[in-house]
């Protein structure tokens, strides 16, 4: 009796993701030239060369920190113990950033998984939705009426990544072209940074202590006078009409309910 | 359903990313555009943007590889949402999908793996394309995939698979001429043996693409020109099915506009005298 549909697809996936012996006789590959383990041997390459290939193109500064070997094993192993669920790769590879962070042969690279989180931030900004011109006259009249019920929306673009290292700086001086001093210190301070894509691309912005925890607050749904009370926080000098107009005019904030 | 699609019979050019820009600053002469669906899967953003531009200047193809028609798993309805949400957007030329599969349990493999050709795969494809032409309204075209290795559990040789399930689905073909040249040397079987199985009225496109045969197996990596022998075997798919529509695809170490432009003004000029010969 050949095996049925479902044990067949599971037993291929045993004997090419994970090298099962068991399973790649279990798969029932029919006999002649080649033998199983080589045949199964070229879908095993081609399934792990396309997650190789997809996610170098995302993360291009993490495989140029840790170098070709050491990104295909990486990968390998992520794609292993983190199952693609989506038919469209190009929405794989959002949990490498907690992977690199548990990753033993990673450890030393601390910086790395906020890399990795900056990466995936430029990449689902350039896929996001769009988002309608901010609506200045809805906004007077509604602002009349509730100010400090407010709720501002933000670009679906948007990501806020905050880290104790340097990332902006270590991301820039390992883009293509770069040409200035590459010596990046770690102990230089951390960022905070606001990615999302505008007109004219992705920006990615360094943030003061006052405009990252407003637009945390945001993000999370918190209502204008609550955002402002965390911006405040953060930062005493925070000037709440200063930030709104440089953010809306940003085209980070783009609507208010 | 009737496969006649409103594709061209021309030849048209698998449109990747790097690729984008130039065709639209430049408006290339090229017959139509196919794109992979999941591509532009999206809500907003550039990409779709351009693809928006493209479609008032060309027929557009919506070619999906992640649907998995032959998985054991449930339809991914979700994805199907998706894929109809763009056809709606898009209003294309021709919907194609694979006869493969490429999820179990809940993982993707996003990889064209082939089927076992079984009555069970036959009815699960069948019933598979079924549901997704009710879903879209419109039917499909299915490709015939390349393959390292066939299944002990097979019932019939792949040319009987493929043509039993577009005769019992009621879907078009998308004829990949490629892959069967590719499954012939790696499966050792005579390729004319099996265009003369394929029902050439449901031939609603054609594809052709370049292998890499550095490995122990042909590896149908879209990364190179097509090979003569697969010119060859398009020629004879043309004498045989007459003109069709048909699509030059390149995938990795994506060349020049240019180089993928002349592959397909080959194909387009085979075409030319495959209408002739229909003409006279």
């Amino acid at each position: 009796m050949p095996p049925p549909l479902r044990e067949l697809q599971r037993s291929f996936v045993a004997a090419t993701l994970f090298d099962d012996a068991a399973a790649c006789v279990a798969v029932g590959v029919a006999a002649g030239g080649l033998d199983a383990a080589t045949r199964i041997g070229v879908y095993r390459n081609n399934v792990l060369g396309n997650y190789r290939r997809a996610l170098a193109a995302t993360y291009p500064v993490v495989l140029k920190l840790v170098g070709n070997a050491f990104f295909n094993a990486t990968i390998d192993a992520f794609v292993r113990a983190h199952p693609s669920a989506h038919g469209d790769v190009n929405r794989y590879g959002g949990e490498l950033a907690g992977f690199l962070a548990a990753y033993p042969s990673a450890r030393e690279l601390a910086y790395l998984p906020d890399v990795a989180r900056l990466e995936w931030a430029i990449d689902q900004a350039n896929i996001a939705a769009d988002a309608p011109a901010f609506d200045f006259l809805g906004l007077r009249s509604v602002a009349g009426e509730k100010p400090e019920g407010l709720r501002f929306v933000l670009h679906p673009s948007v990501s806020l990544i905050a880290s104790p290292y340097p990332i902006l700086r270590i991301w820039r001086v390992n883009q293509p072209g770069y040409a200035g001093e590459v010596a990046v210190d770690l102990g230089e301070g951390g960022d905070a940074l606001l990615v999302l894509r505008t007109a004219q691309g992705i920006s990615i912005e360094p943030l003061a202590p006052g405009e990252y925890a407003l637009l945390a607050a945001l993000r999370a749904g918190e209502a204008l006078a609550v955002a402002v009370d965390r911006a405040t926080m953060a930062e005493r000098a925070f000037d709440l009409a200063a930030s709104l107009r440089r953010l809306v005019g940003a085209q980070a904030i783009v609507g208010f309910r | 359903m009737s496969a006649a699609a409103l594709l061209p019979t021309v030849a048209g050019i698998g449109l990747r990313a790097p690729h984008v820009r130039r065709v639209l600053s430049e408006r290339p002469p090229l017959g139509w555009l196919e794109v992979h669906s999941e591509n532009y899967f999206l809500d907003g953003g550039p990409a779709l943007a351009a693809l928006e531009k493209l479609r008032t200047e060309y027929p557009i193809s919506l070619h999906g590889v992640g649907l998995s028609l032959g998985s054991a798993d449930a339809l991914d309805l979700a994805h199907l949402a998706r894929l109809k949400q763009l056809v709606a957007r898009i209003a294309p030329a021709a919907v194609s999908e694979h006869l493969a599969w490429g999820r179990i349990d809940g993982r993707h493999l996003n990889e064209l793996l082939p089927l076992p050709f079984t009555e069970e795969a036959l009815a699960l494809c069948c019933e598979r394309i079924d549901a997704v032409q009710s879903a879209l309204g419109r039917p499909i075209l299915v490709e015939n995939v390349s393959a390292y290795l066939r299944f002990s559990a097979d019932a019939m040789a792949e040319w009987e698979f493929v043509a039993e399930v577009v005769g019992r689905a009621g879907c078009g073909l998308l004829f990949d001429v490629n892959n069967v040249y590719v499954n012939a040397v790696n499966h050792g079987f005579d390729p004319h043996a099996y265009l003369a199985a394929m029902p050439g009225a449901a031939i609603a496109e054609i594809h052709l693409a370049g292998f890499d045969d550095r490995g122990p197996c042909l590896i149908d990596t879209h990364g190179a020109r097509v090979a003569a022998p697969v010119w060859e075997l398009y020629r004879a798919a043309l004498e045989r099915f007459g003109p069709k529509p048909t699509l030059v695809e390149w995938d990795t170490d994506l060349p020049e506009l240019e180089i993928l432009a002349g592959e397909a003004a080959t194909a387009q000029s085979m075409l030319e005298q495959a209408h002739a010969a229909t003409a006279a």
